[in-house]
């Protein structure tokens, strides 16, 4: 059934594990001089992917769709073999036309030429039929599976009052009337966790955010619903005092949304103390569900890294960096400029990804995409020197590397 | 010096490789089956009948859609609504009751959609009886309506509206299982970004469309499939729409004008509605047109005296039929219904009592069309050739006088279309054929 995640293809077909992410990247990674640079790669994509979309006033489940959609044709393709901002603009065509909210081809096109050419990338193509042609090769490449599910869905499923304004009007309307599968996921049916308007649309913001990772191909939407529900509580102040968090959680992720100007203050503005008269037990309610905590655990600690990793991240060059600049100016620090920035501890307690500690650069677009045109380069260069390309390239590239760096 | 080279490629057509991979990796319509003949040209496309070339050598039906053209030359200009939606769903959904997609084809700018095969389908059972002046038998009649409601509540159940549901669109396999099809203008309605109203602004084949549709309704729902039920299983009875009435074409703004010839070819047969039994009534968009038609009384129950020998079988099509969306039977409790507990019962096999010598004809297909799907004619396939096009002229005309036409003599008309280089050529406005906007 359509709305049945359990026997859907997003669920039969799409998810993957860290092996298979891996194996994805099995080219691309010859082509960088580390790993992580992938995940920047991986996290410019998707923020791409929201520009795009913000331009074409796409609702964010549009969005997050067409950013599952890149995920799946780049679990199949490399980077260093294709031309990634094609693939962004046929991803939020086809998404729209997918979710039913369609936009011309020809607005996605100069769209997609504003906005890339604002970092440097003259190569977009003017002709409409481009991207026409780049989607019908999409849509092969996705096995014409155009049916995704997203945890907004969970989220409200779980949390949704009526009357709720944390969430915009334009947002409350992706999430529609009639939820009624909520059910399905947890076997109990018991009622809704009653969370407080900040913190929901912290989960909210959680959850946007996971899209910039690859958390999507690998975790089922509803384990990362319930993720960013159980940290938006942790973080949340409010409903920390509720809950007395005794959370091994960051302290803050005040910045979390990532992308938006606007959620920072209207965050603040919910925390305005609103004393119910039975707070409800919220890490009951959670242990209730009958999902697996200790994925729910490692799924936050995967978030807990992409906000690391974002922290090394600063957008500049483009229309949007007026954002960073206004953070950077209040807070004095270039830290300042990055989603974590408000965050009294910079450095979440992970182990996992520990290239951090080696690789403390800043991050820039203007970095990824020389990288990703040298990596085209070489990539091409390669092919030709080789003419049947595979593993004797990927040898001698790591051969080459492990002689440069001896 | 590759340098330049590479840059050069990057620069001019950076996704080159990329594409010419995936070419070389495609595997192309014509490797995978052989193409029998041309069944149907709709709206978005034609259908072909072929044959598997793995060794089960099983028979599909492949829809191809359209290919968009500049001039004379294909290009790409984006896939349509149409297909996407029906691809999404499709690769969903699993049922029974409903036409399988085996595989899509993606190759040269051309979509193709690879179906299970289905020899009868609806309109063609109605002209069967209809030309060989007999009824449908109650058993038939009984089967192919519970299978076709069994089908509809999968579909609901799955949060999927139809909304074009009619008789070309439901499928009939060789062994009597229904097969709904046709998914071209079907919407998922769980939480949509985007009101129903908003996409299409005409759905269903007007002789088929729901009142709260005819009367501008905003919101309509799965009850628009109900209503569109029992005019199909009326039809099953009496061989001919039970509301045949004339489009009003759209006006040149392109907006929906007030069906007022098909607003009361339904109130002369179930009477004028009441504001009493159907709350909302007063507030849909055109319920001033209403009021300035003539009132009928419901006649209902004579129109099935003559027709079906069973006060249960007028009961389900009078719920079937309910002016109010909210009081219209589901699906679901359509299954339920007293009818389909008195014998004959349902069978899984519709055809089931019918002698091995009362069976349907087989689909008709015919051999021309473009080279590209049909290998060129030999010498002696010219002759089947020549006889299956002076087939398909007779029935076109003969179809030409029958009030049914519109259907299979688009096929015919298209058959010869092809062969003067358009597969477009159907669009005779035709009461049958919907309008799709968007
Ligand atoms: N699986 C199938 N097996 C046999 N015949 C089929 C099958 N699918 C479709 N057909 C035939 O092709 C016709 C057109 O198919 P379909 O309704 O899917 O296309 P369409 O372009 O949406 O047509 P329309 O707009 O006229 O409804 C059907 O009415 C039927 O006669
Ligand atoms: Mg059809």
């Amino acid at each position: 059934m359509a709305t049945d995640f359990w026997v859907s293809s997003h669920n039969t077909r799409w998810n993957v594990d860290r092996a298979a992410l891996r194996q994805a990247r099995a080219e691309d990674i010859h082509y960088v001089d580390h790993p992580e640079h992938l995940d920047f790669l991986a996290l410019f994509f998707a923020g791409l992917i929201a520009r795009l979309g913000k331009k074409l006033s796409l609702r964010q489940r549009v969005i997050a769709t067409a950013t599952v959609f890149f995920r799946r044709f780049y679990l199949k393709n490399s980077y260093c073999d294709t031309d990634p901002f094609i693939v962004i603009a046929a991803c939020c065509y086809v998404a729209a036309k997918a979710e039913e909210s369609p936009v011309h081809i020809k607005n996605v096109v100069s769209e997609a030429r504003g906005l890339f050419s604002k970092y440097g990338i003259k190569t977009f193509p003017s002709d409409n039929s481009k991207l026409a042609e780049m989607e019908f090769y999409l849509v092969d490449d996705l096995e014409c599976d155009l049916t995704v599910f997203h945890p907004y869905r969970t989220l409200m499923t779980l949390c949704w009052k009526e009357g709720s304004d944390s969430i915009s009007d334009a947002e409350a309307g992706e999430l529609g009337a009639g939820i009624d599968n909520g059910q399905r996921y947890w076997g109990t049916g018991e009622g809704r966790l009653e969370m407080h308007e900040g913190a929901l649309q912290m989960a909210w913001f959680i959850i946007n955010d996971t899209y910039r990772s690859e958390l999507c191909l690998i975790y089922p939407p509803h384990l990362i619903a319930v993720t960013a529900i159980y940290m938006a509580c942790a973080i949340h102040q409010e409903t920390r005092g509720d809950v007395e968090k005794q959370s091994q959680l960051p302290h803050a992720f005040g910045g979390a949304q990532g992308g938006m100007g606007t959620t920072r203050r209207s965050s603040r503005t919910t925390t305005s103390p609103l004393k119910r008269a039975q707070p409800q037990d919220i890490v009951g309610f959670l242990a209730g569900l009958n999902v697996n905590m200790a994925l729910v655990a490692t799924i936050a600690q995967e978030i807990v890294a992409l906000y690391a990793l974002w922290d090394r991240w600063k957008e500049d060059g483009t229309v949007d960096s007026a954002r960073a600049s206004l953070k950077r100016s209040a807070s004095g620090a270039i830290m300042g400029a990055t989603p974590m920035g408000n965050s009294p501890i910079g450095t979440p307690a992970t182990g996992d990804h520990g290239h951090g500690d080696q690789h403390p650069e800043i991050v820039t677009p203007a970095f990824l995409i020389q990288l990703l045109w040298r990596m085209r380069e070489a990539r091409l260069a390669d092919l030709s020197a080789h003419p049947t390309p595979g593993r004797p390239v990927v040898v001698n590239k790591m051969l080459e590397r492990a002689q440069a760096a001896g | 010096m590759h340098e330049e080279w590479s840059s050069n490629i990057l620069l001019n057509d950076p996704m080159r490789m990329y594409r010419a991979k995936r070419d070389a990796a495609r595997r192309r319509v014509t490797d995978k089956y052989t193409i029998q003949g041309f069944i149907s040209s709709g709206t978005y496309g034609r259908v072909y009948k072929a044959q598997s070339k793995e060794s089960d050598g099983r028979i599909h039906a492949i829809k191809k859609f359209k290919p968009d053209k500049e001039g004379d030359v294909v290009t790409y200009t984006g896939i349509s609504q149409s297909a996407i939606r029906e691809i999404a769903l499709n690769r969903e959904i699993s049922h029974e009751n409903v036409v399988a997609l085996k595989e899509v084809i993606l190759e040269d700018k051309s979509i193709y959609m690879v179906f299970e095969y289905a020899e009868h389908d609806f309109l063609q059972v109605i002209h069967h009886h209809s030309q060989s002046r007999t009824a449908v038998p109650m058993p038939v009649l009984k089967s192919l309506t519970y299978q076709l409601l069994n089908g509809l509540l999968y579909l609901h159940d799955a949060h999927i509206i139809h909304r074009d549901l009619k008789p070309a669109n439901i499928l009939i396999t060789a062994g009597g299982v229904v097969k709904i099809g046709d998914l071209g203008l079907a919407r998922l309605t769980y939480q949509p970004l985007q009101p129903l109203f908003m996409g299409d602004k005409v759905v269903v084949t007007i002789w088929y469309r729901a009142p709260e549709l005819l009367l501008g309704a905003k919101h309509y729902n799965k009850a628009v499939d109900v209503w569109a039920v029992g005019c199909v299983m009326a039809e099953l009875v009496s061989l001919r729409p039970i509301f045949k009435g004339e489009e009003a074409k759209l006006d040149a703004k392109k907006n929906v004008p007030f069906q007022k010839d098909q607003m009361l070819k339904i109130i002369e047969v179930l009477g004028t509605p009441d504001e009493r039994d159907w709350v909302g009534l007063k507030d849909l968009p055109e319920y001033q047109s209403l009021k300035r038609l003539d009132a009928y009384r419901n006649r209902l129950g004579e129109w099935c005296q003559s027709r079906i020998n069973s006060k249960e079988g007028f009961e389900l099509l009078r719920q079937l039929f309910a002016y109010d969306p909210d009081n219209r039977l589901t699906a679901k409790e359509g299954l339920q219904h007293k009818w389909f507990q008195e014998e004959p019962k349902p069978t899984l096999n519709a055809f089931a009592s019918l002698a091995t010598t009362q069976g349907y004809p087989q689909r008709r297909i015919t051999h021309d069309d473009a080279p590209s799907m049909i290998p060129l004619p030999t010498a002696n396939s010219q002759a089947q050739q020549l006889a299956a096009q002076a087939q398909a002229a007779h029935l076109s005309q003969q179809l030409s006088t029958h009030p049914q036409s519109g259907k299979a003599g688009s096929a015919g008309a298209a058959s010869f279309a092809s062969l003067s280089g358009g597969a477009a050529g159907v669009g005779s406005g035709h009461a049958r054929k919907k309008t799709r906007l968007g």
